[in-house]
């Protein structure tokens, strides 16, 4: 087989200052293009015997490395956790320094993750510029939000890639970095340009350090959720937007020329998940459900809730909806096949909890999950 | 040999999903391939896409499917697990 099955390609960074790598600082090359398989997975096939020993080989030789670098993954999440557990003091200080934000170019390659950038905040290609201020400002919002320092809360670099394939018409997040193509110049353009589509990915790596929810089902309903969510609000954010100035919409930034002149707006819509300017509409009701279903299609359901209890609650979504949804993401021991009605009754549980003295904040959630059938 | 028909589908707009209006599809004759590339395609078979459960996040997924005597089988497989000529037979458009 060509590419390495199920090559977990993580990296560790070496320094927190922003915008450091060194022209010629190339980290070591991955030759694969980047997946996650899970482990269980990866076994079956280092041991199915209809494969010959070649084809088996890189499966055995990636469950090796895989396993180290989910040992050293939790490591450095306990780690982090002790220090500032024992010394509350120091940290409490200083501000955590920013996390390091790098940008890699695949010069419409597909080898992940290409040539590193030198100084993308200043570069000559916007693209570069572009993926380089809005994934440092993603990270300003999840700091001064909700206290969060990067995706694993440990200062993780973070990590993108630019100009992936040809005419790609996609970004993607790998388990370890951001990927952007520069779509097909018709149904979508650089992807880059959606601010909404930045914080997405990178929401996409919050999920993976907190409640790991997995990709399939509820729970693969629930991952694409929070990541549109904290996609709009990020986007909500920068704007200063309150939520009856808000667009709501994902993807409106990456339209292409063809896709508006069908008269498609966007990817999603929170507001109206079905709604016929969605170029992929969905469902706004549990019922609609069922297993198997394109997270990003069954992702509608948890969205249109997240807006109604937003819209109920008013102001800023970020003050209070928003404070909820990160805590049940973020503030409990991982459930990697949570369904949608837990996640339900952890929102209603922490409305309360968090806002005791609002009881309105309890109502809005509540009537928001109601009104999509959980 | 018949021909592979492949369509991808996911990724962050949802490519192939209910109701979605964008889709990506093509077709190749396996006799275009390369030694190396028929040989991935047939592990792909072989192993039934057993490589499915990657979950990354947003990442492309390709349904290959083909017509043998023994009836058509498809397979749902990583795009990093699908030799680059299926990834590149596919064509993206609105519908
Ligand atoms: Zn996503």
């Amino acid at each position: 087989m060509k590419n390495a099955p199920g090559f977990a390609c993580g990296r560790v960074s070496s320094g927190s200052r922003r915008d450091r790598l060194a022209p010629r600082a190339r980290p070591p090359r991955c030759d694969c293009r980047c997946f996650i398989i899970p482990t269980d997975v990866l076994e079956r096939m280092a041991k199915d015997k209809k494969l010959t020993p070649e084809e088996r080989k890189p499966f055995v030789d990636t469950m090796k490395v895989e396993k180290e670098w989910r040992k050293a993954r939790v490591a450095l999440s306990k780690l982090s956790h002790l220090v500032r557990t024992v010394l509350p003091a120091a940290p409490a200080a200083a501000a955590p320094a920013a996390p390091a934000v790098t940008v890699f170019d695949c010069a419409h390659g597909t080898t992940l993750p290409g040539s590193p950038v030198p100084n993308p905040g200043t570069a000559p290609d916007a693209v570069a510029k572009r993926a380089f201020t809005e994934t440092q400002a993603v990270a300003d919002f999840y700091q001064t939000c909700f206290g969060r320092n990067s995706v694993d809360d440990a200062g993780m670099t973070l990590m993108s890639s630019i100009h992936y394939s040809i005419n790609y018409n996609n970004a993607f997040w790998n388990g370890t970095q951001m990927t952007y193509g520069d779509g097909d110049g018709n149904i979508f353009i650089d992807f880059t340009k959606g601010n909404d589509v930045i914080a997405h990915e990178l929401t996409h790596g919050v999920t993976q350090y907190s409640a790991r929810l997995s990709y399939t089902n509820q729970a693969g309903g629930l991952n694409e959720s929070v990541s549109d969510v904290f996609g709009s609000m990020f986007r909500q954010w920068q704007a200063d937007q309150d939520v009856t100035g808000a667009d709501w919409l994902i993807g409106s930034d990456i339209m292409g020329p063809g896709a508006t002149a069908r008269g498609f707006t966007c990817l999603r819509d929170l507001s109206n998940p079905a709604a016929k300017h969605c170029l992929a509409p969905q469902p706004t009701k549990f019922s609609q459900y069922r297993d198997g279903l394109d997270p990003h299609f069954s992702s509608g359901i948890p969205n249109f809730a997240f807006y109604k209890a937003a819209m109920a609650i008013g102001g800023k979504s970020w003050e209070k909806a928003g404070k909820i949804w990160y805590q049940a993401l973020t503030g409990f021991p991982p459930s990697p096949n949570m369904r949608m009605s837990a996640f339900a009754k952890r929102t209603r549980s922490l409305a309360a909890s968090m806002f005791p003295t609002e009881p309105a904040v309890r109502t809005a959630v509540d009537k928001a999950w109601t009104a999509v059938g959980l | 040999m018949s021909l592979l028909h492949v369509e991808r589908v996911g990724g962050l707009a949802g490519f192939g999903g209910p109701g979605a209006h964008v889709r990506s599809r093509g077709q190749l004759d396996p006799d275009d391939l390369s030694a190396e590339e028929r040989h991935a395609v047939e592990v792909l078979f072989k192993t039934r896409g057993r490589a499915k459960g990657a979950q990354t996040p947003d990442a492309f997924h390709y349904r290959i499917s083909r017509t043998t005597a023994a009836g058509t089988e498809t397979v749902e497989v990583p795009e990093s697990a699908v030799p680059t000529a299926l990834v590149r037979c596919v064509k993206d458009e609105l519908v």
